[in-house]
């Protein structure tokens, strides 16, 4: 690993001196280098990617699951506010949907997927949505799609602060401090964020009350940038995360339990632009800590921890004015141990190659990968992607990928379960996007089509559980987004929504996957006049099947939940801003898992200050 | 003995639990129509940890079937709670048994009227008997040892509680003549079996030996019956005598039979089950025959033989199926002939003849 590692730097600095073209360009610099996730932009060019940017994150709970759940496509399987919570992206499960931070895959080594309710989106600039397969540039899991948690590292903006602090129902707190300053040369940011609830709700229709649901997290980001020269640039990303959250009841007298999770991500990036090549290295070291306490009572836990060392060198060349071609070799060491798996180390090395070029109206990406690691066989990842551009207002694109999802350390290493032989998931899939462009309005429909195969479930062997490569899944559907905006003076308008239908098959049994609706919408309507902005937010989630038994005694209800609120901004420069909400206006009943009920209509109150 | 309890962990990590059915009651009470639920048996659906999932089955004797009774008769009471574990009787009620729930649900036994939730004083209830007016609950409490495992004990009166460390596996419990008898087998864990005195709440413990950890317990005229488990060889019965608390016989099992389980004595028969395989022995002989009586087809990973029981002439076996969809229990005639399938809840675990 460390030789992997020193053999990259080598490579850049022979390739400093080699390319002493002074053909660079701040403006690009700007554009690609400072982003920390580049694949968004450089080559995602025919799959939608949808960016959440601050006015919707500071609407929004802190909580990844709750931004999502009303801005996406995506469907959240929730165990009652706040507590565990698994996407489902495009019909996949929690494990076929990557969360990115700054560019690095950070699903847990554990269990292969991210808990969206550990995740606090307070401390990220944006949030993006990428829909369909993307292993060729975030590795194993990116089969449904991807979302990215960014933060900007900006230059020449001074100093920049903010406040932040929202007091709602159930003794709800979420607050956070940010505080930034940048030079021409120099960027600092530093954000700390605290939420916590003692999330105690009343259910609705019921006398009951959510029992053991209290819940903290907090968080620490702290980001660099340094612009050496005008070629090269350093910047250092680093994020600390340390939560607590009790698993609450379904019945009164249940055993109390918790958990607790702990963390940290660092990241080195080195950006340098020599003419043609753009060079890019990132060292990252990550770290993850899970307790799970049965009995909250006793001292007594299982637990999981691994830390991750990931090198990568990413070369890319202008070949044409405009083709880019680039090359990525990327290693990661991974070493980790639990209650129940000994301490083993991994190590994967995987080598890429992205071509992309942008002609007039026609703009194609091809991409290959492949991964080496003792540990199973790893197929040879692709992604091709077409688009044309007919005149001003309609797009078409057309991308087709194959996508994996590797065995996590539970599948591999349990103690006295784990199975060595497994082989990742692999995932051939294909889609057509429509994409409409007008003043005010804009539309854009997909198609898409997933074949998942040897999909890992555990399954018992005489008195023993191993994980064996068994279930193919297929999964296809149609995802649509509308967004219309209109100005009349001071008076704005704007009207977003989003519609999938989704269809992910057992083909064993024919059924409908467990928790995975066939339909889901939301909507998001906001006015804004002078200083005030209202808003009304809309989210419809169809049954659920919640057995493979379509009895419908074991079938979820469909609901419809919705959401206000107004802002009012005050000050000379509008840099006060206080806002109200109300959640679950009309008060529904519902549960998003079985039997775990969601609150009532609440409330909350926020106040944001920049200076 | 560490293997079984990772694999134990591992699906309590999963959120199943294994349970094994009871065969605790004495049934019938003549001819006299009590409710409408008099008159045929119960089939305990433990679920999935979905409480929906969680319901009782009832098989009337004129072959009339009512799913998820508690619910069609009690649609505003309590919740019975998730992973049904066990169902015991006295005179007119039911007690039934929520692992996950740390509770008991009291109703009329005959008409399935809610009476009351008991959810004191418990920690992972297993199961249940009735004796002197009390009844009696083991309880597993931290499921890695044996060490916590203990008795909750109900005043059938007013239902409150209290408990009683048994400090060895508690699971299966039956009782007579002021005894209650607890047998401490948990999956290969523990050898034992605990006799409680209820007149003088004394615990007198009687070992089994290493390796004979019993899964099954019978009380019949006087006697103690045990089944001991082991995944790796065959099993023996044990008869245990009552008066004197010393282990009177031995039946070792065929060796061929390994993992024998679900201990059943009627007309002095002994049944029991290997795999999807049942085996019967006259009490009066003293060898045991290696072949099955009959075998059903299971396409069951993990819940084949999932509950058994015998009773007058039918054999009852229901299958685990996956846990994830509604299953099924068969029942035999006594010479190994199907008699009827009958479709019930999820994760069907044992019977309760009424």
């Amino acid at each position: 690993m460390k030789k992997g590692i020193l053999f990259l730097v080598g490579v850049i600095f022979s390739l400093s001196c080699f390319s002493q073209t002074m053909l660079d360009s701040v403006q690009q610099l700007d554009e690609v280098v400072l982003k920390s996730d580049r694949y968004l932009k450089t080559f995602s060019n025919t799959q939608k990617v949808e960016t959440l940017k601050d006015t919707i994150l500071s609407k929004s709970a802190p909580s990844l699951t709750q931004l999502l759940n009303y801005n996406s496509n995506i469907y959240f399987k929730e165990n009652g506010l706040g507590m565990v919570s698994s996407p489902s992206f495009r019909g996949t499960t929690a494990q076929q949907t990557v969360v990115a931070w700054n560019g690095i895959n950070i699903n847990s080594q554990f269990n292969g997927q991210t808990d969206f309710n550990t995740i606090n989106i307070r401390n990220f600039d944006a949030v993006s949505v990428r829909s369909g397969g993307g292993s060729v540039l975030y590795g194993s899991g990116a089969i449904g799609g991807s979302i990215h948690l960014n933060n900007d590292i900006a230059f020449n903006e001074g100093f920049k602060n903010s406040i932040y602090a929202n007091y709602g129902s159930f003794n709800t707190l979420d607050v956070g401090v940010k505080s930034g300053f940048s030079s021409e040369k120099f960027s600092v940011d530093v954000a700390i964020n605290r939420s916590s609830s003692d999330n105690d709700y009343d259910y609705v229709d019921s006398d009951k009350t959510n029992l053991n649901g209290a819940f903290y997290n907090q968080s620490v980001s702290a980001n660099f940038g340094y612009k050496i020269n005008k070629k090269n640039v350093l910047k250092l990303y680093s994020y600390l995360y340390d939560g607590e959250r009790e698993f609450s009841f379904i019945f009164p007298s249940e055993t109390p339990t918790k958990y607790q999770d702990f963390n940290s991500r660092n990241m080195l990036e080195w950006n340098g632009l020599y003419g043609k090549f753009i060079s890019t290295l990132k060292l990252a070291y990550l770290t993850e800590q899970y307790k799970y306490f049965a009995n909250s009572n006793l001292d007594t836990y299982s637990f999981g921890e691994a830390k991750t060392l990931i090198g990568k060198y990413d070369l890319s060349y202008r070949v044409f004015k405009d083709a880019m071609l680039q090359g990525v070799v990327d290693i990661t060491n991974t070493s980790g141990e639990g209650s129940s798996i000994g301490e083993k180390e991994r190590t994967i090395s995987s080598f890429s190659l992205l071509y992309k070029q942008e002609m007039k109206s026609f703009l194609y990406e091809a991409a290959l990968r492949k991964e080496i690691t003792s540990n199973y066989d790893s197929p040879l990842l692709y992604s091709l992607g077409l688009q044309y551009q007919f005149g001003k207002h309609y797009t078409i694109n057309v991308n087709g990928s194959k996508n994996f999802r590797i065995p996590t350390y539970n599948d591999l290493y349990w103690e006295g379960s784990g199975n060595t032989n497994l082989k990742p998931e692999t995932s051939n899939q294909v889609e057509m996007s429509h994409q409409l462009d007008f003043k005010y309005l804009s539309f854009s429909a997909t198609g898409f089509y997933n074949d998942i195969k040897d999909m890992i479930r555990w399954l018992p062997t005489g008195s023993n559980w191993q994980p064996v490569n068994t279930d193919h899944v297929e999964s296809y559907g149609l995802e649509t987004a509308l967004d219309f905006k209109y100005s009349l003076k001071d008076h704005q308008f704007s009207l977003g929504g989003t519609y999938a239908y989704t269809i992910s098959k057992n083909k064993d049994t024919d059924l409908q996957l467990i928790y995975v609706p066939k339909h889901k919408a939301t909507a998001t309507f906001n006015y804004q006049y002078n200083r005030a902005d209202f808003y009304y937010q809309t989210l419809y989630v169809g049954e659920v099947l919640t057995l493979q038994d379509d009895d419908p005694k074991y079938i979820l209800d469909a609901y419809f939940v919705s959401n206000i609120g107004l802002t009012y901004a005050l000050g000379k420069e509008k840099q006060f801003t206080l806002g109200a909400q109300i959640k679950n206006l009309y008060n529904k009943n519902y549960q998003s898992v079985a039997n775990r009920f969601m609150p009532g209509i609440n409330y909350n109150f926020y106040l944001n200050i920049n200076f | 003995m560490k293997k079984q309890f990772k694999f134990l962990a591992f699906t309590l990590f999963f959120g199943l639990l294994i349970t094994s059915c009871s065969n605790d009651d004495d049934s019938s009470n003549g001819d006299t129509n009590l409710g409408d639920y008099d008159n045929g048996y119960f089939v305990l659906n433990e679920g999935n940890g979905n409480p929906a999932t969680a319901s009782i089955t009832f098989v009337g004797d004129d072959g009339i079937i009512v799913e998820d009774v508690f619910r069609l008769v009690n649609p505003a009471a309590e919740e019975i709670g998730s992973y049904l574990q066990d169902i015991f009787f006295d005179d007119t009620r039911a007690f039934i048994i929520s692992g996950s729930a740390n509770q008991v649900t009291v109703v009329n036994r005959y008409t399935f009227e809610y009476i009351a939730t008991i959810n004191t004083n418990f920690s992972a209830p297993r199961y249940g008997t009735v004796e002197n007016g009390k009844a009696y609950v083991t309880n597993s409490a931290d499921w890695s040892t044996g060490a916590d495992d203990f008795l909750t004990i109900i005043d059938l009166n007013d239902y409150s509680t209290t408990t009683m460390i048994v400090g060895d596996y508690s699971e299966k419990i039956t009782s007579d003549d002021d005894y209650v008898y607890i047998s401490n087998g948990y999956y290969g864990s523990g050898n034992a079996v605990t006799v409680l005195n209820t007149n003088t709440q004394e615990l007198t413990s009687i070992d089994l030996g290493v390796g004979n950890s019993p899964n099954s317990i019978i009380e019949e005229d006087d006697d103690l019956y045990l089944l001991s488990y082991d995944y790796a060889s065959n099993g023996k019965i044990f008869k245990i005598n009552t008066i004197t608390n010393t282990i009177e016989n031995t039946i070792d099992l065929p060796a061929s039979l390994v993992g024998a389980k679900n201990l059943v004595i009627e007309d002095d028969t002994f049944y029991f089950t290997v795999d999807a395989s049942v085996y019967s022995a006259s009490m009066s002989s003293t060898t045991i025959s290696d072949t099955a009586l009959l075998t059903y087809n299971s396409t069951s990973t993990y819940g084949v033989m999932y509950g058994f029981n015998v009773e007058d002439d039918k054999i009852y076996i229901s299958d685990g199926g996956d846990f994830n969809s509604n299953s099924n229990v068969y029942e035999y005639a006594l010479n190994g002939t199907l008699l009827n399938t009958i479709t019930v809840g999820v994760g069907p675990n044992s019977f309760h003849f009424n």
